[in-house]
């Protein structure tokens, strides 16, 4: 037992080592890219690429860690987050585009505004529950892009329709170095609300639900407000990463604001990383997206895979996130943070006794 | 859902607080079912339902399965809502309310199948009760650990307070069962079958805790199926039979009613005490 406790703590040593340091260098990295650092010659850590691969992985630390409010924490499996990411973005895009707000006036408005229809939907759609919450959820985030797509006023699209919407280029020195740190700053912000949510009362009434809705309401606890509010918290941050997607892409359109495999990966990520806890599903999303990106061939580190065109890999890339979503709820049904965060070891009988949990 | 003028208005405790100490059937009812009706399909699990709880009372319901018993209970917390009659708390209607609001108001309740929030430990499920339950003393998230210690001690599971509740046995979930609504600070608790399934010492050991908590100032309204129980510490019993109440009154002299032994105890029993009465010749029907 004694054993046990202390390699346990050693592996939450070697996960905090670990996690500080490629936290410190993703962070610190892109500094390297201001003039003043370059004229010292100082090596060139982040390019380019590096800042768009960097920006799209804190986006998504935001997506899985606002997914995990609704999902994790108080069970409501929700599968059309991705409109809430779209209403953030067409939110700040319409702001800046059409009525020509400056970005950081309109910025706030974008997660306000998909709180607002998060409340608006989830007062009906939070009734269901199980599959049925999915799949109604589902349904609201394919039906949003949808709307804002078609919608025409005066016979003109009120959203850009199917052209899209292109906003002005913010005008800031080093845009892909700020535009970073906005989307971690976002990431920062989200993974705080969780910390603070696992640890009020708030919190307490979320997770009670999760385990017994019925017990929690003779309890006391507002079954339909808590869950409204679960939504809408879960629905303003990741409208928050919407906005700031909006003026960092520059153009949004129907694909790119509401694109359907978000929904999966969001929840991929909070699984794969563990959900219902602070850092599991920023852990997933950085894993994730990296794999992603890798099997995709945006990464500088790549080789071919065996048997497979060029052409073929994302094709190949979607079914080994498939896989992977199979193998992660079968075998790590708490995610990956079960073996960081010092509660239990990665070995052959962790997984066939996570076998024997979750089969029937 | 006004706070129509009850017939017997309670006697305001500011105003006259010598009065505090009422007997029995003089006391303005805690809580009052009238008519309460509650059908599903074209069954009347629950049909026209009246009796009164006073303040400080201990009042079991008994009856045959499937006699309405736990929907009543599911009637008064607001898990159901009402096809007819009302519930009155404290002189005003709560019929229709929602489950949380009716535990804002200090009704608390146990589930006759456990349901304990699986992910959490011992002490962390009687906190939530603390945390939320009766809107009087609510607490913060320390304040709520420390109630949930103090009750945990209450009912016995101190030393367990760090466990998952999958560690737990079958009593002792029914003591956190307990627990949690206990440390809802109830005026009035709903324990339905906290007994059932128990063995003997098993069963003294929770009629200690039911008269601990009693002790504390709280109205126990219990469903439970253990005779045993309903005579050891109910100065009162409600039969039901088929969704109506078939008898009230003392356990000793609800037990002898013909039509009770009938309807829920059964042939053998209702022989053996046939026999008991033709000894002692006595009939103490009330």
């Amino acid at each position: 037992m004694i054993a046990t406790l202390d390699s346990n703590r050693r592996w939450r040593r070697i996960f905090l080592i670990v996690g500080g340091i490629v936290a410190a260098y993703a962070l610190l990295a892109p500094l390297t890219s201001l003039d003043a650092a370059q004229s010292a010659n100082v090596p060139l850590l982040a390019d380019r690429l590096w800042f768009r691969i960097a920006t799209i992985i804190a986006m998504f630390v935001v997506m899985a860690t606002a997914w995990n409010i609704i999902g994790g924490i108080t069970g409501y499996a929700a599968f059309g987050n991705v409109a809430f990411f779209g209403i953030g973005a067409y939110t700040t895009g319409m702001l800046v585009a059409k009525a020509k707000w400056p970005f950081l006036v309109s910025l706030p408005l974008a997660p306000l505004f998909a709180a607002a229809f998060a409340a608006l939907v989830g007062l009906p759609l939070l009734r269901l529950r199980g599959h049925y919450f999915a799949v109604a959820s589902l349904g609201v985030g394919v039906a949003v892009g949808e709307l804002v797509q078609n919608i025409d006023y005066g016979g003109q699209p009120l959203f850009g329709g199917a052209s899209g919407l292109f906003l002005p280029i913010y005008s800031i020195d080093n845009r892909g170095l700020y535009f970073f740190y906005l989307m971690v700053a976002a990431a920062a912000v989200s993974i705080a609300v969780t910390w603070w949510v696992l640890r009020s009362r708030f919190g307490y009434g979320l997770i009670a639900i999760r385990e017994n809705e019925e017990a929690a309401a003779v309890l006391g606890v507002n079954t339909t407000a808590y869950k409204v509010a679960a939504f809408a918290l879960s629905a303003a941050l990741t409208g928050l990463a919407g906005g700031i997607f909006s003026q960092w892409n520059v153009f949004i359109n129907q694909d790119n604001a509401f694109p359907i495999e978000y929904n999966v990966q969001m929840i991929l990520m909070a699984l794969l990383g563990g959900t219902g806890t602070v850092f599991g599903p920023a852990t997933g999303a950085v894993l994730l997206q990296l794999l992603i990106q890798f099997l995709g061939g945006s990464l500088p580190i790549t080789f071919d895979i065996p048997f497979v065109s060029a052409a073929a890999r994302p094709i190949v890339a979607q079914v080994i996130l498939g896989l992977l979503l199979v193998g992660v709820v079968i075998f790590v049904p708490r995610g990956v943070i079960d073996f960081f965060g010092g509660r239990s070891r990665l070995s052959l009988s962790y997984l066939r006794r996570s076998l024997r949990e979750t089969s029937l | 859902m006004s706070a129509a003028p009850s017939p017997h208005p309670p006697a305001s405790p500011g105003t006259s607080p010598a009065s505090g100490e009422v007997k029995g059937a003089a006391a303005a009812p805690q809580l009052e079912l009238r008519g309460v009706t509650k059908r599903f399909g074209g069954v009347a699990a629950v049909d026209g339902v009246s009796f009164e709880v006073a303040k400080g009372e201990i009042v079991g319901i008994i009856g045959p399965n499937g006699a309405g018993k736990t929907t009543l209970l599911n009637c008064i917390s607001g898990v159901h809502r009402l096809d007819g009659g009302d519930v009155r708390w404290q002189g005003a209607s709560i019929a229709g309310m929602a489950p949380h609001r009716i535990a804002k108001l200090g009704i608390g309740r146990t589930f006759q199948i456990v349901r304990p929030f699986g992910s959490m430990t011992v002490r962390e499920n009687a906190a939530i009760g603390a945390l939320f339950g009766s809107a009087e003393g609510r607490r913060g998230v320390t304040g709520a650990f420390a109630l949930a210690d103090e009750v945990l001690e209450l009912v016995g599971l101190s030393a367990k307070a760090r466990h998952p509740v999958s560690a737990l046995t079958i009593p002792d979930r029914k003591r956190l069962e307990v627990a949690r609504a206990v440390a809802t600070r109830p005026h009035l608790l709903l324990l339905d079958e906290v007994m059932a399934g128990l063995n003997n010492v098993e069963i003294d050991e929770a009629l200690e805790m039911v008269r601990a908590v009693h002790a504390t100032g709280v109205t126990v309204l219990l469903i439970e199926h253990v005779m045993r129980v309903i005579i050891g510490i109910c100065r009162r019993a409600v039969v039901l039979d088929f969704g109506q109440v078939l008898a009230q009154g003392e356990p000793e002299v609800v037990l002898r009613d013909e039509r009770v032994i009938q309807a829920y105890l059964g042939e053998r029993y209702a022989k053996r005490l046939r026999a008991e009465r033709g000894q002692d010749g006595t009939d103490r029907k009330s």
